[in-house]
């Protein structure tokens, strides 16, 4: 077999392509981001409250701002392509330590949230699809459209008043309870618990946007010449929708979740800041707001390797769904 | 009657002073943990870097300093148990405690002090250089005697001596390092009452009681925790349903306090923030049109209506402010009401005068002068601020556009380019005017890309000097009659308008006691705190 065949080689060479693709990517943040006025030293001086020229100067010298931002980029660009993601001047830790530290909460939160609001969209998708112009399609499009077009701030801190204020069913924030600190099950308990009011607040929003998609395409599904064939073959309306119809329904969907995943690590920010959930968004966030740039494009290095990841797996997922394409 | 009424009175307050001590003797518990929102979360903990609010809250419970302040801003012991100043103010000698360790066993001794002062704070601390100016040298007879050797008496240096402010640090961790960038910035050692255990980023910081603690019997409290929210609205929340207890500098949203109040677990005070003393202010740019002109700066702050900013914008948290020196300075004698008042009802008309007098004349659509307004990026209240002012300019013919821009913009446009006429700010005055108020007014101080210094540029060599002798002048007389007579001349040539002394506010639940001490409140190491459910 050789390299240029076969799903394999189709995997290397678009991984191959998305090298130049994410270096142009850092070049250019690392330059729109040099574009803002103001620098790490003054806004740490800032919140200090009070500073001495020297104290300035020396923050500036030890962040390396002193330095022409051409030579920077070429620094920046040198210890990328030896992956070294550098250091955060402002929490005095390597920034890979940070990102990583990040990771698994937004992991968790993302993991959640695609497959709950993947899940539930279909499935209400599909729901009134199957009973179109009946009560139960006005009933899921008029929630789909709620829930599409209510801001998730508000929606979030509506949860937070109902469950955990008003119901005392769940905790109002964090990842977990801190003054308990649990260790083992009891922990993982206490984290989906937290997990749940955010995950569901998240979710509202692509849920509906699912299930919007999913009614439009098997609705187009249902006028083929294949659904005329499995009724004549006697099939039932169930088995004609669930085996037949969905799968091919299904694709504008993967897209979907493909997009909203790229979507999902930075947008999840006013999430993040309602439910005080630890994750990257906030983060990146954050740091721009302190100008702690090496940290940031560490962050956007992420998320520029998770999208094209993330394209590669739903051109994959395709080809599995729908076997007349070709992984090529 | 009368006498049976006095009976009763003494009688009721002979029985409450009984409960009360014996409140106070018998009723602090062993144990509990407490929470604590703490708002933004901080970069670091390197508190003798950096002198960030949010990390001096938690660090204050590891580090802490020679002295500790009560709240007639007096110092009392602290590391210290006592300290003399010489006749010419020049030597200051502390006596140490014995037997007080850092939490990781090794014993803190007069050495820590030395390079604590001269190797850290006096170097890398941003108001060390201030502070700590004079101080030539330190000697150590022994291990429990630190000799502070100044070049001119500093009557402020007692005043700067808290763990927030100087904090003692262990110098067996960092000599012979890089003190900037020491894994001690994220992992603090010192000898207060709880140990650094963990710091979750973006979710909390743990804190173990110490068991090791110098004080005998204290911390009362085993665990503290400084937990990150960034949305107000959900750190009303959990204050509400008690999964966090204790929240200040404006964790808790002004709009939310009140109602947060009313709840019957639920305490807010505005005390423990003595020696912060912040000042809401407008910044006028005086070397540009039409601030450049004294009677229109005047005029400005007489049409500012104190009370109603207070009222409506700060939900009546603060109190109008005379001059450049909080009236929280009172009981040190430092501050004085004996300037011109601006605070009038009939500012407006006042102001109209001034304006003519100055040659700024309505022109055909009513306006006498267009300018920009910038609103400091720290918080809601300072754009309402901002819209406040713009009215309030409107009544006397300034048209003003609002500009918002984000934190390092802004710091840029105000400390570094100078590109401004008039912008919203407020200023920590801090534990001494040395500290924290020459800063703004010092010809030194005006120093392009250094902030909240000088900004309005405004100076006068009478003012310099009144400034540089008071910094000197041990005589405590004497140095007020010199803070009075800058007042004065301050308040008159107007750089600045001082709108309101701001109260910060502290909501706590009131299962925990102890919790606001001393003035510096949350800045302290909460060794007294107690859970009493």
């Amino acid at each position: 077999m050789s390299f240029n065949t076969g799903r394999f080689g189709y995997v290397v060479r678009r991984l191959l392509q998305a090298v130049p693709v994410i270096l142009a990517i850092l070049a250019l943040n690392f330059l729109l981001l040099h574009l803002a006025p103001g620098d790490a030293a003054q806004v740490l001086a800032g919140e200090a409250g009070s500073a001495s020229p020297e104290y300035m100067a020396q923050l500036r010298g030890q962040f390396g701002l002193d330095k022409p931002v051409a030579l920077r980029l070429l620094l920046y660009m040198k210890n990328m392509l030896a992956l070294h993601l550098g250091f955060s001047f402002r929490h005095n830790m390597p920034v890979l330590d940070l990102i990583l530290g990040r990771l698994g909460p937004t992991l968790l939160l993302m993991g959640s949230t695609l497959v709950l609001s993947v899940s539930t969209g279909v499935v209400l998708g599909v729901l009134a699809a199957t009973r179109v112009g009946r009560w139960r399609d006005t009933l899921i499009s008029i929630l789909a459209l709620l829930a599409y077009a209510t801001p998730l701030f508000w929606i979030g801190l509506m949860l937070i008043v109902v469950f955990s204020i008003k119901l005392d069913w769940l905790p109002t924030s964090g990842m977990e309870t801190v003054a308990a600190f649990h260790e083992g099950w009891a922990r993982v308990t206490d984290i989906a618990r937290h997990l749940v009011l955010p995950a569901m607040t998240l979710s509202l929003f692509y849920m509906a946007l699912y299930a919007r998609l999913m009614r439009a395409a098997l609705l187009e599904q249902a006028g083929m010449d294949y659904v005329a064939t499995a009724r004549a073959k006697g099939l039932s309306e169930r088995r004609i929708t669930l085996t037949h119809v969905l799968r091919n329904a299904i694709l504008p969907v993967v897209t979907m979740a493909g997009v909203q995943t790229g979507g999902l690590l930075g947008g999840s920010i006013v999430v993040e800041t309602v439910f005080a959930w630890p994750g990257l968004g906030l983060l990146a966030y954050q740091s721009l707001f302190a100008r702690d740039f090496n940290l940031l494009m560490g962050i956007f290095f992420l998320s520029a390797c998770l999208v094209v990841l993330v394209n590669l797996l739903v051109d994959l997922l395709y080809t599995v769904l729908d076997p007349r394409l070709q992984a090529a | 009657m009368m006498l049976a009424r006095l009976f009763t009175y003494g009688l009721a307050v002979a029985l409450s002073t009984l409960a009360l001590t014996a409140h106070s003797a018998s009723a602090q518990k062993r144990g509990g943990t407490l929470v604590m929102l703490v708002q933004p979360e901080p970069p670091t903990l390197a508190s003798y870097i950096s002198t960030s609010g949010p990390i001096g809250q938690v660090t204050t419970k590891v580090y802490e300093g020679l002295l500790e302040y009560d709240f007639n801003l007096k110092p009392i012991p602290g590391l210290a148990e006592s300290w003399t100043v010489s006749p010419d103010g020049k030597t200051i000698t502390f006596k140490l405690h014995k037997g007080v360790k850092f939490g990781d066993g090794k014993p803190f001794t007069s050495a820590d002090v030395k390079f604590s002062v001269l190797e850290v704070l006096k170097k890398l601390h941003p108001r060390g250089a201030i502070t700590f100016r004079d101080v030539v040298d330190i000697e150590t007879p022994d291990e429990h005697t630190a000799v502070l050797k100044l070049s001119n008496p500093a009557p402020y240096l007692l005043m700067a001596l808290s763990g927030y402010e100087s904090p003692m640090l262990p110098k067996h961790l960092l000599e012979g390092s890089d003190i900037k960038t020491n894994k001690l910035a994220n992992s603090p050692v010192g000898t207060g009452p709880y140990k650094f255990v963990e710091w979750q980023r973006g979710q909390f910081m743990r804190f173990d009681r110490n068991p090791d603690y110098w004080k005998k019997g204290r911390p009362y409290l085993d665990r503290i925790v400084a937990r990150f929210v960034a949305d107000s609205a959900t750190r009303t929340a959990a204050i509400e349903k008690g999964e966090a207890h204790v929240g200040g500098f404006g964790a808790i949203p002004y709009s939310d306090v009140k109602a947060l109040a009313k709840l019957p677990q639920i305490e807010a005070t505005t005390r423990g923030y003595e020696m912060q003393s912040p000042i809401v202010q407008l910044d006028f740019n005086t070397k540009r049109p039409p601030f450049d002109s004294q009677k229109v700066r005047q005029a400005v702050s007489y049409a500012v209506n104190r009370k109603f900013v207070i009222e409506n914008i700060w939900f009546g948290f603060g109190k109008p402010a005379t001059g450049p020196i909080s009236s929280n300075f009172a009981v040190a004698g430092l501050y004085t009401p004996e300037v011109k008042n601006y605070n009038v009802p009939n500012g407006v008309e006042v102001a109209t005068k001034l304006l003519d007098e100055a040659g700024l004349k309505r022109g055909a659509n009513g306006v006498r002068a267009e300018i920009v307004h910038d609103i400091t990026p720290y918080g809601e209240e300072w754009q309402r601020y901002g819209e406040y002012v713009q009215q309030a300019l409107a009544d006397i013919g300034i048209k003003a556009t609002l500009r918002h821009e984000d934190v390092p913009t802004w710091l840029r446009r105000v400390y570094t380019d100078y590109d401004f006429q008039l912008t919203n700010n407020w200023i920590q005055t801090l534990a001494d005017p040395v500290i924290g108020v020459h800063r703004l007014y010092h010809t030194s101080s005006i120093r392009p890309g250094v902030v909240f210094v000088n900004g309005s540029r405004w100076s006068s060599p009478r003012t310099d000097q009144l400034m540089d002798m008071a910094t000197v002048e041990a005589n405590p007389a004497k140095r007020a009659a010199l803070y009075k007579e800058l007042q004065q001349l301050l308040v008159e040539a107007a750089p600045l308008v001082w709108v309101h002394e701001l109260h910060f506010v502290t909501v706590h639940n009131k299962q925990f006691k102890d919790l606001i001490v001393s003035p510096l409140g949350l800045y302290t190491s909460f060794d007294r705190v107690y859970l009493d459910k």
